[in-house]
């Protein structure tokens, strides 16, 4: 079939009122859901994920889809009204968004990030359609030696996602790694940790981990610690974003964009550190850098790029490869699986006319998200009027819906709770829960391709160094720890210094 | 005296009310458990029969996934629920002959069920890479016995049909010891497996005809021979009977409906008459058809003396390559 035949056969999965309709409804729960903190869009995918099992795959995927774009966006609205970030990934978008609002110009606030949101969806969406089909012929070099690789550099990323502790971040990750080991051996079929409960057998269940980590903690907490639960809100206030301030922020909008698509191509990153990287990039390219973190739109403009540029791009990996490359991403291979079908090189060869659809489908759902966030930033405030004394049972009755929909398992929702009982001690003593769950999806990745690689070797390391893709991870992974070991140091130092002169300061103080 | 009369009165009431129940069988819906994932051939399999059967029962089937452990949790589900045919099970070649003849610590075995019907079989193949130069199964021994080692498979873990397949293959072409002079690499699934043998991680793989057909189509990958002993359309390869090896018919996926042990026996010759009525329905049969299943109904002693068959070879040949998994 030719480029014009495969589009077309696409167009024809899309344009229909189904496709339309599930993205459309897609992005406004995505926007809903991330804009409720806590109801993150990690777990707005999930939740909806049970809901596409009955749909035609490409109706399922798209539906997701616009969940998963509605709540990154959706994320901005809460970080930007109340200093609370809807999802992890708009955390960098408080730094100037909620000064702003404080300034009374959150109406500027909200439209930017909208504007940066689109824009870079739209740059993310091409870049997957130009590069994912490159890729696609290059994966089938990837053996299990080069996903070993390729594992072993996603899991220096844990170091990106680790927040202030990075001893705290590899605690979470190990942890990880430990529960992704309870199951079956993938070599010698034996069991591992399942002490003699068959439910056990197949290990524990991805997204009843995935709702127990995320979600039943800020239920737990809001039940516990009802007071640090609380929030406040502004008025939306200011006026529309200008055609020509959207002007100025261009330059920055796309290379938050692109910085996006490259950290979101990579698997295991996700949209915060893209999100705080292209702020970074903003503030040092900018010419008022003082005015970054006290309410400057350029700041607004460079985090939602930088996060929404990931949103496309992480399709890449898993179209091209079959691996996710964040959480979201894991959470639509499955939908991809459980409609039988195999996200990955062969994709590309037997169900062409549906990667073609999705492709036109996520053009379509950069328009369909412009449209929806000005309605939304317009209606939020009402909703996030909601007590969340009425709120919180709701999530949590489809917390349990979503815990047991997955494998129709009592067993699942009951790991569920004590996954949320684990997550809510992370929570409590400061260890961040992304490594974890980096490390609970990569680790059995990592451990079977490690072990398929020394099959197919007879035991020799030397397969893990075969080709130009081996050596391209492993010095990836060497430039990483490189850096996070040097930046350690330098905060080390840089904080002595600081020590130093307030010790200094002190004794001056002292008569 | 007073407790004994009681105590009849209760177990009258009890018999009463059990018969009544056996003969009106079935008076609402029937769960089906289907023990492997959505989209798996499995459950391909049991949701096309789904609709054609349940017009047959009378009643709604609720189609239910316990995905895990290569069937062993749905499997379990069934195996501990009431004998009165309100919980099936859609068994499968992987669950109820290659698992029980392989792993020590399965919580079942084949005495736990009942099976009242197999009604589909799908023939295997092995096949290798497009560019392979292996172009037979004598080629492909050769290359084993000239250099072991040299040779892997892929399969969709330990103890799955794909797993047992390419021993039993190799060890009827008269490899002596095809696990140690071929060598056998699980992946996480059947499209890996096949994956795996175009990226060159495998260099061949045995598996259902239907998971191969659309490689084979593609031209991707060549098929080396198919176990059945009639041709498989779309598969220009020889059959076992062509190639001598008749042993290898045992060598089929099925899937077919059981209970647990105890299931009574007029309720198992119902569902071998709706068994009946539902494997003549058009629909269901193109369906299957056109992915590469043969539809062949087995009643109940039949179902049970093949699986039973099927488990004897798969059992010998694990005691014989050492194969078991213990622990």
């Amino acid at each position: 079939m030719s480029f014009a035949d495969n589009v077309l056969a696409g167009l024809a999965l899309v344009a229909n009122l189904e496709s339309i309709l599930a993205l459309a409804v897609g992005i406004c729960v995505g926007v809903v859901a991330g804009a409720i903190p806590g109801l993150s869009a990690t777990m707005a995918v999930a939740l909806t994920l049970p809901f596409t099992f009955a749909l035609a795959p490409l109706t399922g995927i798209l539906l997701l889809l616009g969940v998963y774009k509605g709540g990154i966006f959706g994320g901005s609205i809460p970080a930007i009204l109340i200093k609370t970030p809807g999802t992890p990934a708009s955390s960098a978008t408080i730094l100037d968004g909620a000064p702003m609002a404080a300034q009374g110009k959150a109406g500027k606030a909200l439209g930017m990030a909208l504007y940066a949101s689109c824009t870079a969806d739209l740059i993310s969406n091409l870049s997957l359609i130009l590069f994912a089909g490159w890729l696609a012929s290059f994966a089938l070099n990837f053996g299990p030696p080069e996903f070993f690789t390729l594992m072993v550099f996603s899991l220096t990323i844990i170091a990106g996602v680790s927040g202030e502790s990075l001893m705290k971040g590899v605690l979470a990750a190990i942890l990880g790694l430990f529960l992704a080991t309870i199951g079956l051996d993938l070599v010698y079929g034996t069991d591992r940790f399942v002490l003699g409960e068959p439910n056990l057998m197949g290990g524990l269940n991805f997204i009843a981990v995935l709702i127990g980590l995320f979600a039943i903690p800020e239920i737990l907490t809001m039940i516990f610690l009802p007071r640090e639960a609380g929030g406040q809100k502004r008025e939306l206030g200011g006026n529309w974003v200008t055609f020509a301030e959207y002007k100025s922020c261009f330059r920055t909008i796309v290379r938050g964009s692109f910085i996006g698509v490259l950290l979101g191509s990579i698997p295991g990153i996700g949209a915060a550190p893209a999100a705080f990287l292209s702020y970074s990039e903003a503030r040092r390219n900018s010419p008022n850098k003082e005015n970054f973190g006290k309410g400057e739109m350029e700041g607004v403009a460079a985090s939602e790029a930088g996060n929404n540029g990931v949103a496309g791009a992480t399709l890449i990996p898993l179209l091209a490869l079959g691996i996710p490359g964040d959480v979201i991403t894991a959470i639509i291979i499955g939908a991809f699986m459980i409609h039988g079908l195999q996200p990955g090189p062969m994709m590309f060869v037997s169900n062409v006319d549906l990667i073609y659809g999705l492709l036109i489908g996520l053009v379509m759902s950069s328009v369909i998200l412009l449209g929806v966030g000005s309605v939304a930033i317009r209606a939020f405030r009402f909703v996030a009027d909601i007590p969340r004394g009425v709120l919180f049972p709701g999530v949590l009755i489809l917390c349990v819906y979503g815990g047991y929909a997955v494998n129709n398992s009592v067993f699942d929702v009951g790991v569920m709770f004590a996954m949320g009982w684990v997550g809510f001690m992370m929570l409590r003593f400061g260890i961040p829960a992304a490594p974890f769950l980096i490390a609970f999806i990569l680790g059995p990745l990592l451990e079977n391709n490690f072990r398929q690689a020394m099959l197919m070797s007879d035991g020799s390391p030397g397969i893990l160094f075969r080709g130009p893709i081996t050596w391209f991870f492993w010095a990836l992974t060497l430039i990483t720890i490189t850096t996070v070991i040097r930046s350690g140091l330098k905060a080390r130092a840089a904080r002595r210094k600081l020590h130093g002169s307030d010790f200094a300061n002190h004794r001056r103080g002292t008569p | 005296m007073k407790f004994n009369v009681t105590g009849a009165f209760g177990a009258t009431v009890l018999a009463l009310v059990g018969s009544a129940a056996l003969a009106d069988y079935p008076e609402r819906q029937i769960d089906m458990i289907i023990p492997y994932g959505p989209g798996g051939a499995t459950d391909i399999s049991a949701r096309a029969i789904a609709e054609p059967l349940s017009t047959a029962v009378g009643r709604p089937l609720i189609m239910t996934n316990r995905a895990g452990a290569g069937g062993a949790i749905g499997s379990v589900a069934v195996q501990n629920a009431a004998p009165d045919g309100y919980k099936m099970l859609f068994a499968r070649v992987g669950s109820h002959t290659v698992s029980p003849a392989m792993k020590e610590t399965l919580p079942y075995g084949l005495e736990d069920f009942r099976f009242v019907g197999v009604y589909e079989i799908n023939p295997v193949a092995c096949a290798v890479a497009a560019n392979s130069d292996i172009q037979s199964m004598d080629d492909l021994v050769a290359k084993i016995e000239a250099e072991p080692g040299s040779v892997r498979f892929s399969s969709s873990g330990v103890g799955t049909l794909l797993h047992i397949a390419g021993a039993m293959v190799l060890s009827e072409f008269g490899v002596e010891n095809p696990l140690e002079d071929a060598v056998h690499i699980p992946l996480g699934g059947g499209g890996e497996a096949a994956t795996a043998v175009l990226n060159g991680t495998a260099t061949f793989v045995c598996t259902n005809t239907s998971a191969l057909a659309n490689f084979v189509a593609n031209g991707q990958l060549r098929p080396l021979m198919v176990t059945t002993a009639e041709p498989v359309e779309g598969f220009d390869a020889p059959t076992s009977a062509d190639l001598g090896k008749p042993a290898l018919e045992q060598l089929v996926g099925w899937t077919g409906i059981a209970g647990p042990a105890d299931l009574p026996d007029d309720i198992a010759d119902a569902w071998a008459g709706w068994l009946g009525e539902a494997v003549q329905n058009d629909k269901f049969r193109d369906q299957m058809e056109t992915m590469g299943s043969v539809i062949r109904l087995m009643p109940p002693e039949e179902s049970q003396e093949f699986i039973n068959n099927q488990y004897e070879v798969f059992r010998n040949l694990v005691e014989e390559l050492d194969m078991r998994v213990e622990g």
